[in-house]
């Protein structure tokens, strides 16, 4: 079956002096690079996902991705071109989820290209201390690949309830306009740590891979820290991972393309090049994809 | 410059620009079909491809909630009572509401009915995805993080299975199907379970505390209900039964229509609709993609035993049949059914609620054509052809047969 490749992306980088743009603005200017560093027309985006998890407003309807798809103007009316916007919602991993759904919905000859966007951003007026959330945006074109054995191989995903209370996002509705309210366990670095290695070995198993095949691993930037055990965990060298904690924060379901744009714009990786996504989300969930450039 | 007919056409050369470039395509062409690798063929040609596999339902469940709300009884809970007769505009008597119950607990209830019904169990599922807009699962508030599907897939003991949440307003339950579809088609999973549970009550709630005159956008919120539903599907072992088409369409310029979000005078989320508006809007651009559906699907009206719209209210589905009536330039079948007046509208589950009492009362019968509309804000039209293989038979032996609604 011909593989989904990111046929270009977009971000919209966490900035001081943007501190009241919203996560359908920041998932807007991502989008928008996103499209002009595509060769595709929008009107040929026959899918648009918008996996970002905190909403302008905490809006439950419509999908966010309605307003996005508004704002970037792809096929807005109900004539010609057609396209189609939901919401996919997993936490970290949504991103990742996302592009395994659009690449399913590319090769099963749906669509021409899809598109996954995420924004993020707390919208409370008064945000509570402990539920921060770095505004980004990230944005991808995804469309069937040119080259055989290019683009996404095997995705994995490992959900462990049990340790789902460590990681809760709720909204009160006890005051006006709601109030977002986010928990994370002080174990819950541990806990993403614990069920690592498990989704990267179903990841590399499914693509008949083994750890030394791997170029590149390009983790959520959850923080310096948990970057610096990750290797030993998953049994890649320290040097094949992606650490942009320095000066990225972690940024939610962005981080993960949002290193990834960071990356190529530094220096894109060969051809050829395998590299492993691995995102880690509420759930708990680990998710892991093989993506070869 | 081409010579013969039907499969072999041999290239003999081209004559300016434009004919050069055919020429070379079509050496491209043929080469590539020698050494018997795909060719691209360009749209329209879908009959030169493999048909794809076709996704069915394989069970199905629906929970309602046993208290029953009157319309008469949520009027007088108002405290500006609207002057107009609710009942009478909308044509909804009652509907279920959840009481000491939240939106997850009616997911989980509907899933594990359709999970006994189904010959899978829930460590053979291989994805749950989870459709609800309303994700009140414990009282004043709405969950983010984890998604519903994970909150779900725990409770079932669905152990192995790939979860997410998709939401799309009310047509979040179609949209899921077409996402499962894929994954289906694509081999990614075999099998997967689409849920939802919508508890509504919340809104109704602040809707009886909010309201301030008859013309009040909050009035639509008066109309909801509470329902799960859940359907189990996987690939079809019969081509002429399961889902023969599926499309979704957003019209994203009309995203102002309907909005759900926490309201800003005080506790509680609302619903603000432009009731006329969307369904004026829908009405405009609804049948022009249900006849590309039929057309899709080789279908015309008279094929159909069964249509179920989206049950908005009882007015709203007569005015869709009108809007039909209108563009298709004839008067439609008594084929549109209907149960909003006992049930409102449950948004994302309201097509299978209505096709769970249609099925138990005996109108819906093993190798109907079944046609599912639905409109949701956003504005999100989308369409469903089906055929139904022994679904209905085997649902009434497990739930039993009769003309009430059974919860």
């Amino acid at each position: 079956m011909t593989r989904v490749r990111i046929g270009s992306a977009g971000v919209s980088l966490p900035a001081w002096w943007q501190w009241r743009k919203g996560s359908v603005a920041h998932a807007v200017t991502a989008g928008l690079r996103c499209l002009a560093a595509s060769h595709h027309r929008s009107a040929d985006v026959g899918v648009l996902v918008s996996a970002g998890i905190y909403r302008d407003g905490h809006v439950a309807e419509p999908a966010i991705a309605a307003y996005i798809q508004h704002r970037l103007g792809i096929n807005i009316e109900f004539q010609g071109r057609a396209t189609l916007s939901f919401d996919l919602l997993n936490g970290g991993c949504g991103m990742l989820n996302a592009a395994q759904v659009v690449g399913a919905m590319l090769q099963s000859g749906q669509i021409e290209a899809g598109m996954v966007v995420a924004g993020e951003a707390n919208s409370d007026r008064r945000p509570d201390p402990s539920s921060a959330v770095t505004r980004s945006g990230a944005a991808l074109l995804l469309d069937l690949s040119p080259r055989a054995g290019t683009g996404f191989g095997a995705f994995a995903f490992r959900t462990h309830e049990g340790d789902g209370d460590l990681f809760t996002a709720v909204v009160s509705l006890a005051e006006p306009r709601g109030h977002l309210l986010i928990r994370r366990h002080a174990r819950l670095e541990e806990a993403w740590l614990d069920h690592a290695a498990a989704a990267v070995d179903e990841a590399l198993e499914r693509e008949g891979l083994t750890c030394d095949r791997i170029d590149l691993v390009i983790p959520a930037q959850i923080s310096t820290g948990f970057l610096s055990r990750l290797p030993a965990v998953i049994g890649v060298p320290a040097a094949k991972v992606v650490n942009f904690t320095a000066n990225l924060q972690d940024t939610g379901s962005t981080s993960v393309f949002i290193a990834w744009h960071r990356l190529c714009a530094e220096r894109r990786p060969s051809a050829g090049t395998r590299v492993l996504f691995l995102v880690f989300g509420s759930g708990l969930t680990v998710g892991a994809a093989i993506y070869t450039v | 410059m081409l010579e013969g007919t039907g499969a072999g056409v041999l290239v003999t050369g081209g004559t300016g620009y434009f004919g050069a470039r055919l020429v070379q395509a079509l050496r491209a062409r043929g080469a590539r079909l020698a050494a018997g690798q795909p060719v691209r063929h360009r749209k329209g040609k879908a009959g030169m491809r493999a048909a794809p596999l076709k996704v069915r339902i394989e069970s199905l469940g629906v929970y309602l909630p046993e208290t029953v709300l009157t319309t008469a009884a949520l009027m007088d809970r108002c405290r500006r009572r609207p002057r107009l007769d609710l009942e009478t505009i909308t044509g909804i008597r009652e509907r279920r509401v959840a009481v000491g119950e939240h939106a997850l607990e009616l997911a989980v209830h509907s899933a594990e009915r359709a999970l006994a019904l189904s010959r899978y169990r829930a460590e053979d599922l291989d994805a749950v995805i989870c459709t609800s807009i309303s994700k009140h699962h414990r009282d004043g508030e709405f969950t983010f993080e984890p998604a519903t599907a994970v909150l779900v897939r725990k409770a079932i003991g669905a152990s192995r299975a790939l979860v997410f949440d998709v939401v799309n307003a009310c047509a979040g339950m179609l949209n899921g199907i077409a996402v499962l579809q894929a994954l289906i088609r694509t081999g990614v999973v075999r099998n997967g379970m689409v849920v939802s549970g919508e508890q509504n009550l919340p809104l109704a709630e602040s809707a009886t505390r909010e309201i301030r005159h008859s013309l009040d956008r909050q009035l639509a919120a008066l109309t909801l209900g509470d329902a799960g539903a859940a359907l189990i599907l996987d690939a079809a072992t019969d081509a002429r039964h399961g889902i023969h088409h599926l499309d979704l369409v957003t019209g994203a310029k009309h995203d102002h229509y309907c909005r759900s979000l926490p309201s800003p005078r005080g506790s509680g989320g609302i619903l603000l609709t432009k009731a006329r508006g969307l369904q004026r809007k829908g009405a405009e651009h609804f049948p022009v993609y249900l006849k590309r559906a039929l057309d899709a699907t080789g279908w015309s009206i008279a094929d159909l035993q069964h249509v179920i719209p989206h049950q908005v209210s009882v007015r709203a589905v007569r005015q869709g049949v009108k809007a039909l009536a209108r563009y298709f330039g004839c008067e439609m079948p008594d084929i549109f059914l209907c149960n909003a007046e006992t049930c409102g509208n449950t948004t994302t589950t309201s097509h299978f609620v209505a096709l769970h009492e249609f099925m138990l009362s005996g109108r819906v019968n093993p190798g109907d054509n079944l046609l599912l509309v639905s409109g949701a804000s956003g504005i999100v039209i989308s369409h469903a052809t089906m055929t139904l293989d022994d679904l209905p038979e085997r649902y009434r032996a497990l739930w039993g047969s009769g003309a009430g609604v059974a919860s």
